[in-house]
Parts: structure tokens; C-alpha cells; sequence
């Protein structure tokens, strides 16, 4: 447990001792800004209940899902092609520390990012309340929704982009593979409007990250995409650790 | 402290370790040779558990080397090739962090890293960014790393590649010193390194052990024989004919230095001629200004059990 720690606080401290954190930080803020600003515009010309209040903010903003696209790759490009490239991965890995520690920490480290970027969007919904002339009290579960909706799908894609880096010691090779990856997988969610075979249209609405965040953001915390995401974490979390062993044959 | 039997690592189309056995006793300070490609890294990295092994059995100090990995790691000090730091941490920082890596806590690892730092001789930059240090500091961070957690056994691969010749002494003799608590295994393909540095070597060409001696022994071994240079005062026919009434004499050729001569006596190997010639000069009441005996230099040994003499710098 000890050692975990140690490796997720050095993950932690990569990403700031490099300009990663805060050139991803501020890219991923001010697109959040923007959004809000014209969510404060929306609002100021028609009503906007809460529930659309936390739609426009996690499912239909402008650049919401692009720059959610963009963000996740850019957090773990890094993360093992980095440690090829420089060669760090051999003292790393000849430490007395088991592989499954050294994914488990590194993942940590990514998503611990991940979640403070977020957690500085959390005023919002409040500013937006208090500022409100409508005088219904802010309702949690949306918000609650929201939040555990994107954590659940930034979970997945972190865990995808990880896996892209374990497998080359190009950091752009890795961002690149992650985004076509995701990107892929959330185009293919949208297939369900187009489709006529009914299998298909099944498949697609049942992993289509667009529905999945749409009943989030109405409070709804439907099992079927937590098991998905959940499960589909540990499904690459593991591949990681098999390409982890793999490369080393 | 090191057991290999055996050991096999094959890649797809390639041998690259073929069947070797070796064994490095506590203490000892052991040099790995070979040309780029031998398979010396390969062996390295099965050792510190990197790579797994295709085939045979590794242990050190009495573990596994694939069943009980983690007890092997916490014994062994590993100073991959090329030396791999992270550029972006101070020198303080990433010795805390690796310590803590291996294990060590509180005031043990304040002490540990304190002592390390200090005995590398990182003391004044031990605040500055790895990044920007030379390449001789950075090889010492590594040095210290491999330190940190008091490994029973330093694996060093080509610890003075790529310094400038100050730096190489001075990592020598700091090699020197560590020989005397800990056992060490250094690979390199300069051959004086060797020679300087270790009290047995292992030749490896093409994923095999051809050699294991001392240095001085394998030189011997090649040349099957033994040479003493001797430049003695008298006359050089009589020199020339006691030379050659020493017991198990091969050879001996001979040249005038002015009033001295200057002989070289070759015998069969296991002989110490140093005494026979020395008597022999004292019983004729010559004089004698040097005596001493020629080693066939280890370069020669290389190129000859590595096929053909082979480029042992390509």
C-alpha cells in the first residue's frame, strides 16, 4: 500500500512538473467558462429548468464532448510511453513493486487529475441558482447525476488511454490511438438514429455515451452503463497489465 | 549470491542467451565482457527480473529469480544501460522517492538517502534538476539509487559509457569502494575496465560463456605461456645460454640496449622464471636494472575467444 502511494504521488507530481496539468487545465477551464457563459446568456432570454440547466452543462454544450475527447488522451498519453522512451520503465519495473501496483497507481494519478478538473465546474450550478429569479430550490440529483455520469465515462476513457500508452513509446502515437479509439466509440453511440437493423440500433443505444449522460443529467442513475463502464474499466485496466508483461517478452 | 544454470532467452528468430551456467560468490566483484550484442544486457535484465527467462534456473541470494521476484528485487542494486532518470525531478527528490519505492520509511530512509548522496558525492547538486546535470553526475544519481536500499548484489550495465576519461576513474574507484560491502556484477565492452577493476571476469560472445577466469589467468590461458623481460650488464652470450638452461624455457629472444641486454624469456605456463633468472644473474655477478613479467594484455584474450578477432569496441 505504501509503494502505492509513493507511485501515484510521483504520477501526480509528472503531471505538474511538466506543462501537461496546466496546459490541459486551462484549455479544459475556459471551454468550461465559455459554456457557462452561454448558459447564463440562455438563460437570460428564455426559462431553463434545472434538469436543462445540467443537460446544457454535461451533454449539449458547445465543445463539451470534443473537448472531453481532447482532454482524456492529453492526461494519459504519457503515462507509459513516456517511461519507454526514456528508459524509466526499466528502473521502475526492477523496483520491488508488483505490475499491478504501477497500473493501479498510475491510473490513480490520471484520474485524481481528471477529478479536480472537474471539481473546479462545481460552483456553477450553484452561481447559477443563486442568481436565478426563479426561486425552486436547486435540485441535487441532476447535479449529482452530472457529476457521476462524467466520472463514470472519464473513468472508461481514462483506462482506454492508458492501455493506448502501454503499447508504444510515442506519446503522440499513444494520444493519438486514444482519441480514434473514444472518438470511434462515441460515433458509433450515435449509429442508433440512423440504424434499421434492430440488433444494431440495440448495441449502439446501449453504449452510446450521449444517452447514457442524458439520463444522468435528469438524475437518473441507471445500472445498465454503470456495469458498463465499470466493467469495461477493469477489462482495460487488465489489458494494460497484460501489454505491460507482454512488451517485456 | 548468484546461481545460473542453464539459462536460455530466446526471441523470435534469435538466441540471444544460450545456455549458460555461472556462478558469483558473496563479495565478489565480477566483470561481464563481450561485444555489443553478446547477450549481456539480456542476462542482466533475467537477473534483476526484468525479462523472464525462456529457460533454466536464476537465483540470487537464494530466490527465484521469476517465483520470488520481489525478494530478489529488494536484494539487488540495478543500474540499467544508459543510465534512466527522470529528467523533471531534483536529485533529493527522486533518491526520497526511489528509497520509499524500495521500501524504506521515516528516519531509515532520511539516513539512507543522506549516506548515498554523500558517498556518490552528489552533495552539491543535490538540489539541482537531474535534467540538467552532466553526464557523469547522472550516472552517479543511478549509482545511488541502485545504493539506496543496501542490495546484497549491484548489477551495474556499462557503468562508465559515455564519460570522459576523469569521470571513468572516478566511477572506478568509487566501484572499487562499494566492492567491499557488497557483491558486484558490472558489464562493459572496454576491455582495461576489466582489467582494472574486476577479479574475475566472464567472457560472453554470442549468448555464451566462452571464458571465466581472473584476468590474469585468462591471459595465460591464451597465450599458453609466460613471459619475463629482463635487461641484465654482462655478456650476452652467457646471458643468452643461462637463459636458456632455465628449467621449462620455451624461447628466449635477446637485443643489445647499449651495454646492457635486454632478454625475453618465455616459459610453459604454471612457472615463475622472475627467481630462476634472478639467481642466475647472481650466481654470473651481472648486473641487473629490470625484471618483470609481460601479461598478454586482455584485449588479446578477447579477440581470440570471441571468434576471430572480432572488433571488441563495434
Amino acid at each position: 500500500m505504501g509503494t502505492f502511494f509513493t507511485l501515484w504521488r510521483r504520477e501526480l507530481a509528472a503531471y505538474f512538473l511538466s506543462p501537461i496539468a496546466y496546459v490541459v487545465t486551462i484549455f479544459f477551464l475556459l471551454i468550461m467558462g465559455f459554456n457557462f457563459f452561454l448558459l447564463v446568456d440562455l438563460m437570460s432570454r428564455e426559462r431553463v429548468t434545472i434538469p436543462g440547466v445540467m443537460e446544457q452543462l454535461f451533454a449539449s454544450a458547445p465543445f463539451f464532448w470534443p473537448t472531453f475527447m481532447i482532454v482524456v488522451p492529453l492526461l494519459t498519453m504519457r503515462m507509459f510511453a513516456e517511461e519507454y522512451r526514456s528508459g524509466t520503465i526499466e528502473t521502475l519495473m526492477t523496483a520491488p513493486v508488483t505490475d499491478r501496483v504501477v497500473v493501479l497507481a498510475k491510473y490513480a494519478g490520471a484520474l485524481t487529475l481528471f477529478v479536480c478538473m472537474w471539481a473546479a465546474t462545481i460552483p456553477y450550478p450553484f452561481i447559477l441558482e443563486a442568481f436565478s429569479e426563479e426561486a425552486a430550490p436547486l435540485d441535487i440529483g441532476p447535479v449529482l447525476g452530472g457529476y457521476i455520469g462524467t466520472f463514470l465515462l472519464g473513468m472508461f476513457w481514462l483506462s482506454v488511454g492508458m492501455f493506448c500508452s502501454a503499447f508504444t513509446r510515442n506519446q503522440v502515437v499513444a494520444a493519438v490511438a486514444c482519441f480514434s479509439l473514444i472518438g470511434i466509440s462515441f460515433t458509433f453511440g450515435q449509429v442508433h438514429y440512423i440504424a434499421t437493423d434492430d440488433l444494431l440500433k440495440a448495441v449502439s443505444a446501449y453504449v452510446s455515451p450521449l444517452l447514457h449522460q442524458r439520463d444522468f443529467v435528469r438524475g437518473v442513475v441507471d445500472s445498465r452503463p454503470v456495469v458498463l463502464y465499470v466493467s469495461g474499466t477493469f477489462f482495460m485496466l487488465s489489458m494494460t497489465l497484460r501489454m505491460l508483461e507482454a512488451r517485456r517478452w | 549470491m548468484i546461481e545460473v544454470k542453464n539459462l536460455t532467452k530466446r526471441y523470435p528468430g534469435r538466441v540471444a542467451v544460450d545456455d549458460i551456467s555461472f556462478s558469483v560468490g558473496q563479495g565478489e566483484i565480477v566483470g561481464f565482457l563481450g561485444p555489443n550484442g553478446a547477450g549481456k544486457t539480456t542476462t542482466m535484465r533475467i537477473l534483476t527480473g526484468y525479462l523472464p527467462a525462456t529457460g533454466g534456473d536464476v537465483r540470487i541470494a537464494g530466490f527465484d529469480v521469476t517465483e520470488q521476484s520481489l525478494a530478489v528485487r529488494r536484494s539487488v542494486g540495478y543500474l540499467p544501460e544508459s543510465c534512466p532518470l527522470y529528467p523533471d525531478m531534483r536529485v533529493r527528490e527522486y533518491l526520497h522517492y526511489r528509497a520509499r519505492l524500495k521500501g524504506l520509511r521515516g528516519k531509515e530512509k532520511q539516513n539512507r538517502v543522506r549516506e548515498v548522496t554523500e558517498l556518490c558525492g552528489l552533495g552539491e547538486v543535490r538540489r539541482r534538476i537531474i535534467g540538467h546535470l552532466s553526464k557523469g553526475y547522472r550516472q552517479r544519481v543511478g549509482i545511488a539509487d541502485a545504493l539506496v536500499h543496501r542490495p546484497a548484489l549491484l548489477i551495474l550495465d556499462e557503468p562508465t559509457i559515455g564519460l570522459d576519461p576523469n569521470q571513468i576513474r572516478e566511477i572506478r574507484v568509487m566501484i572499487k569502494e562499494l566492492a567491499r560491502r557488497h557483491t558486484i556484477l558490472l558489464s562493459t565492452h572496454i576491455l582495461p575496465e576489466v582489467e582494472v577493476t574486476c577479479e574475475r571476469v566472464l567472457i560472453l560472445s554470442e549468448g555464451k560463456i566462452v571464458a571465466s577466469d581472473t584476468p590474469e589467468n585468462l591471459a595465460e590461458i591464451v597465450s599458453g605461456s609466460i613471459r619475463v623481460v629482463a635487461e641484465i650488464k654482462g655478456l650476452r652470450s652467457d646471458i643468452v645460454a643461462a637463459c636458456e638452461a632455465l628449467p621449462r624455457v620455451n624461447s628466449v629472444s635477446d637485443q643489445a640496449q647499449g651495454a646492457w641486454v635486454r632478454v625475453e624469456v618465455e616459459g610453459q605456463l604454471g612457472t615463475d622464471l622472475r627467481l630462476n633468472l634472478f639467481e642466475a644473474v647472481l650466481e654470473h655477478g651481472w648486473k641487473l636494472r629490470e625484471l618483470r613479467t609481460v601479461s598478454t594484455s586482455l584485449e588479446d584474450v578477447f579477440g581470440a575467444l570471441t571468434a576471430g578477432g572480432r572488433d571488441p569496441g563495434k
